[in-house]
């Protein structure tokens, strides 16, 4: 297999003009609209389930399963397009909406269609100005060309697009934070039970998929679920794309078969470090899952189950390359800034726990800390963890415990050797007593 | 019905029963750890207190936002559950101030009972490390609040927005910045704004009448009505030492569930009113009550009292008394038009009085000042007024001056200075007795603080004219009154036994 064999989501990436109509169309796009629209929404619903095609946003889960969440028969059913990309290190989404956004919004059309949606939104990050012009310019041409509004292509589906520019909250790429922030209450994560896909945007049924998800699917109806499965392992199926940053030589956007050896992809997409650097870690899936050490990650494959395996996640595809000469603590203060400054701040847990996390790394940096402080920040992870409504809590965690369980020497050199055996009463005792 | 096994206990509750509801049956009444938790209001799910572990479940659960299953099995108790309790607690402490000494909510707090039951660790976070926000800002004319101790629960927002409808409060900014706040220029300014006082779990919120005021452990606290309107929201009276300092809402799912209006909070004060009525008053001077029955024989009561007017505001015991009394002559119920204000849709009813339809029951009519004044006019003789203040009316004023006019009252108002004769009458607080609200609800309140000054329960005061008037028949207790007006009034109910949610003769038709 070459390297333009699985060019399913990134065949235009780095052109400039794949953002346009009539190159789309010309090497074969809006296909599998035409095709998706003879079809009947099952048989949709049951290709996506076949192709093994998981959630690109960081969970995972099965795209075609959690159509199936929609109760049968729902009359009201909602769509969005999760471009809230910002997880730190993820920067794929931004490359599909920028230099293919008709990919996009052909999977959107040929989603909605499966679960019978008639309303879409494509949920930008608010940071992302640009792309919410370059959607918009796509969606108006999709508008004109008739593959949006009444009736489409004479099916007689009718599907509108709203281009949503958020206001910049990690949160809110969270799917029940989204929809809050488009209905327009404040952007934080709503309870569950109940599940959008069941009661979602005003109530009614909801489906919340992830750009990169999206975008897979004309591929898939265009060649069959049995082509996307050739790519990647059994349970890993088709490509991924990979953002990757760090001193590597040829830091980007890739798209890789799931299942590629950590190994191959560095050397030979990645061309390996930068002259005088030295690979120290990788945290593989967005700054949200536990860091490997570069002998860890070295033996890995790049899917889903050999990640697990080896103690992180795939999470986004956000690859953060560490090198040697970075200061592991330095970096978990920065990211524990990000999580206690993200934290929206209703679940107790995350909303305490994320900045004492935060107090504890910087009272360690500033060399006031003690061996205490250490057993402290697991000890505060232990109350977060698992415990509130969305997984932004683990998601502070999980980076937290392997950057103590990785490289605790690092935390340990701070620590002051004289630290006073009891802390400073703050009252002199003479007045006190 | 769906059976469910918590902490081995098998039991049987409703389907859609919450989990958190089950749990505290199960627990023999002990609820969870909560703070968001409401039963009036929608679920949060924020504190993340109750978790339970549900076997099958890979991870702990929060109960609030669960519903029983058939079959499910649930632990309350084991090592997980207590240990997330326990964190997660610790959680809610690491920011707050911990200025019990100084705070109301003292002594009532969800923070330091939790703490008691679950805590018990020693802090791991140097006071000066802590969050600092907003203190005392105060955010509507009854409420004030403290930003540091607030958990966050979200119940004063929701109880804006689910049950006043009028969404004053909101949480602004995010992560450990979060903020109850009200939008710029607005504040909590409805009327059941200290209603958040009560739900907010730990002292964030606090009532800017009762503020500093008492340690709430030292008071004492009476089950009693609100009169300040015809709903009769059941209340509780906190007391200490004669004084009253707040009410409190007590809960009746018929009449006012757990609620009660600002305006019924502050009716208190009147009962500490500088114009109280303290000593009987005859001919202008301040006299005993040894000297009353002579001074009101005086007056020519002997034969009996040509007119007597009852108010709304006295209990149903009194009214009956005052209908006895009467014997045959001419009883009116007062004014019709007075005590009358604004209304809402929840509690407050805009007839301002707690007893309208006590005298209905008893069959006393109401009229307006002009039929009043004409039945003073036509009344030759001593006449009895038994609180309210009808000279207030203009009409009524003009009929009673010159006469011969006995007043059983608690205010020194304009009835008070046309009467020869003044008796000062305990207000609700101080003695007991029966309103019955507008849904025709009889309902018992209690005393709770010593009268002002010399004056008696009406009870008494009424059974020494009957002496008076020459009657045999008067009460010697106020048992022997109820147990008369329960015969009057052809009821089956005990009126010495009453239920604690009251009782609608010939049952509960709203």
């Amino acid at each position: 297999m070459t390297r333009s064999d699985y060019n399913i989501l990134s065949s235009r990436f780095g052109r400039s003009d794949g953002h346009l109509l009539s190159v789309y169309q010309a090497e074969g796009g809006y296909k599998a609209l035409r095709m998706a629209l003879t079809m009947k929404p099952e048989e949709i619903r049951d290709v996506v389930k076949e192709s093994g095609l998981r959630g690109r946003g960081g969970a995972g889960f099965p795209t075609g399963v959690k159509w199936g969440f929609v109760p049968q028969g729902s009359e009201e059913v909602y769509f969005f397009v999760n471009a809230d990309e910002s997880e730190p290190g993820t920067f794929k989404d931004r490359f599909c909406l920028d230099y293919d956004p008709h990919q996009t919004l052909e999977g959107t059309i040929i989603s909605c269609f499966a679960v019978q949606a008639k309303l879409a939104f494509i949920y930008i990050r608010g940071e992302f100005g640009w792309l919410v012009d370059r959607c918009q310019a796509a969606v108006d041409e999709a508008y004109a060309a008739g593959f949006l509004g009444k009736n489409i292509l004479g099916s007689g589906f009718d599907l509108d697009v709203i281009v949503h520019k958020g206001a910049g909250a990690y949160i809110c790429g969270e799917e029940t934070g989204l929809i809050n922030s488009v209905v327009g209450v404040k952007g934080q994560p709503s309870i569950k039970p109940p599940f959008p896909a069941v009661s979602g945007f005003l109530g009614k049924p909801t489906i919340v998929n992830n750009v990169e998800s999206v975008a897979s699917v004309p591929w898939i109806i265009n060649n069959g679920a049995e082509a996307y499965r050739k790519f990647g392992t059994e349970k890993s199926c088709g490509t991924k794309l990979w953002s990757v940053s760090g001193p590597v030589k040829n830091p980007g956007v890739y798209e890789v078969p799931l299942g590629i050896p950590f190994q191959e992809f560095f050397h030979e997409y990645l061309g390996g470090m930068v002259e005088g650097e030295e690979l120290k870690a990788v945290i593989v899936g967005g700054s949200s899952v536990p860091v490997l050490p570069a002998a860890e990650i070295m033996s890995c494959n790049l899917d889903y189950e050999s990640l697990q395996n080896a103690g992180t996640m795939l999470g986004s595809g956000g690859m953060i390359i560490i090198p040697k000469s970075s200061d592991m603590v330095e970096l978990i203060q920065v990211l524990m800034h990000f999580y206690f400054d993200e934290s929206c701040g209703q679940c107790t847990p995350c909303r305490e726990g994320t900045g004492w996390l935060h107090k504890i790394v910087k009272k360690l940096r500033r060399g006031e800390g003690t061996a205490d402080d250490i057993e402290l920040l697991g000890h505060v992870c232990n109350g977060m963890a698992g415990l509130t409504i969305c997984p932004l809590s683990d998601a502070a965690v999980m980076p937290m415990r392997s950057f103590i369980d990785k490289f605790r020497p690092e935390f340990e050199a701070l620590i002051q050797e004289t630290a006073p055996a009891e802390p400073v009463s703050r009252w002199p005792r003479g007045e006190q007593e | 019905m769906a059976k469910l096994t918590i902490d081995g206990k098998e039991i049987e509750v409703p389907d859609g029963t919450s989990l958190f509801d089950a749990c505290r049956d199960a627990r023999g009444g002990e609820a969870l750890p909560h703070f968001c938790y409401h039963p009036d209001l929608s679920v949060a799910g924020v504190c993340r207190l109750c978790q339970v572990e549900v076997e099958g479940m890979p991870k702990l659960t929060i109960a609030c936002n669960t519903t029983v299953r058939e079959g499910m099995v649930v632990h309350t108790r084991s090592e997980k559950v207590t240990r997330a309790s326990t964190q997660i607690l610790e959680m809610h402490l690491i920011n707050h101030p911990v200025d019990c000494p100084i705070c109301d909510q003292a002594g009532e707090c969800g923070l330091q009972d939790q703490y008691m039951k679950y805590g018990l660790y020693d802090a791991e976070v140097e006071m000066d490390d802590k969050v600092n926000k907003g203190k005392a800002e105060v955010i509507g004319p009854y409420v004030i609040l403290d930003q540091e101790r607030c958990v966050l629960c979200s119940r004063c927002v929701r109880f804006c927005n689910e049950i006043t409808g009028t969404g004053e409060l909101g949480i602004f900014n995010r992560g450990d910045r979060a903020e109850i706040g009200t939008a710029p220029g607005t504040e909590l300014d409805n009327n059941y704004s200290m209603n958040t006082v009560d739900i907010c779990p730990v002292g964030a919120l606090t009532s800017r009448d009762f503020r500093f005021q008492k340690r709430v452990w030292m008071l004492k606290a009476a089950s009693s009505v609100c009169p300040g309107c015809a709903t009769g929201c059941n209340v509780r009276i906190d007391h200490e030492a004669g004084k009253i300092y707040r009410l409190k809402p007590r809960y009746n799912p018929e009449v006012n569930g757990r609620w009660m209006c600002d305006k019924g909070r502050m009716t208190y004060k009147t009962v500490h009113a500088d114009n109280r009525l303290g000593d009987p008053v005859a001919g202008g001077q301040p006299g005993t009550w040894a000297a009353v029955p002579g001074a009101v024989a005086d007056l020519g009561a002997r034969e009996g009292f040509a007119l007597v007017v009852a108010s709304p505001q006295q209990s149903l015991e009194e009214m009956y008394l005052l209908k006895a009394l009467a014997a045959g002559s001419p009883v009116s119920g007062g004014l019709s038009d007075a005590d009358r204000g604004e209304k809402d849709a929840l509690l407050l009813d805009g007839d301002r009085t707690p007893n309208r339809r006590g005298l209905a029951l008893l069959d006393i009519a109401q009229g307006d000042g002009t039929a009043l004044a004409a039945l003073i006019n036509r009344a030759t003789g001593t006449i009895l007024i038994h609180g309210g203040d009808p000279a207030a009316d203009p009409e009524v004023a003009a009929a009673l001056d010159g006469k011969a006019l006995v007043y059983i009252g608690t205010f020194d108002n304009a009835t008070a200075a046309l009467a020869r004769v003044v008796l000062p009458g305990a207000m609700w607080a101080e003695k007991a007795g029966i309103f019955v609200n507008r849904d025709g609800r009889l309902q018992e309140f209690k005393q709770s603080v010593a009268r002002h000054g010399n004056a008696r329960e009406d009870w008494r005061i009424l059974a020494e004219l009957m002496a008076v008037c020459g009657r045999e028949d008067a009460p010697g207790t106020l048992k022997a009154v109820r147990s008369e007006l329960a015969v009057a009034l052809g009821l089956e109910t005990d009126l010495n036994r009453m239920p604690e949610r009251g009782f609608v003769p010939g049952g509960d038709v709203r």
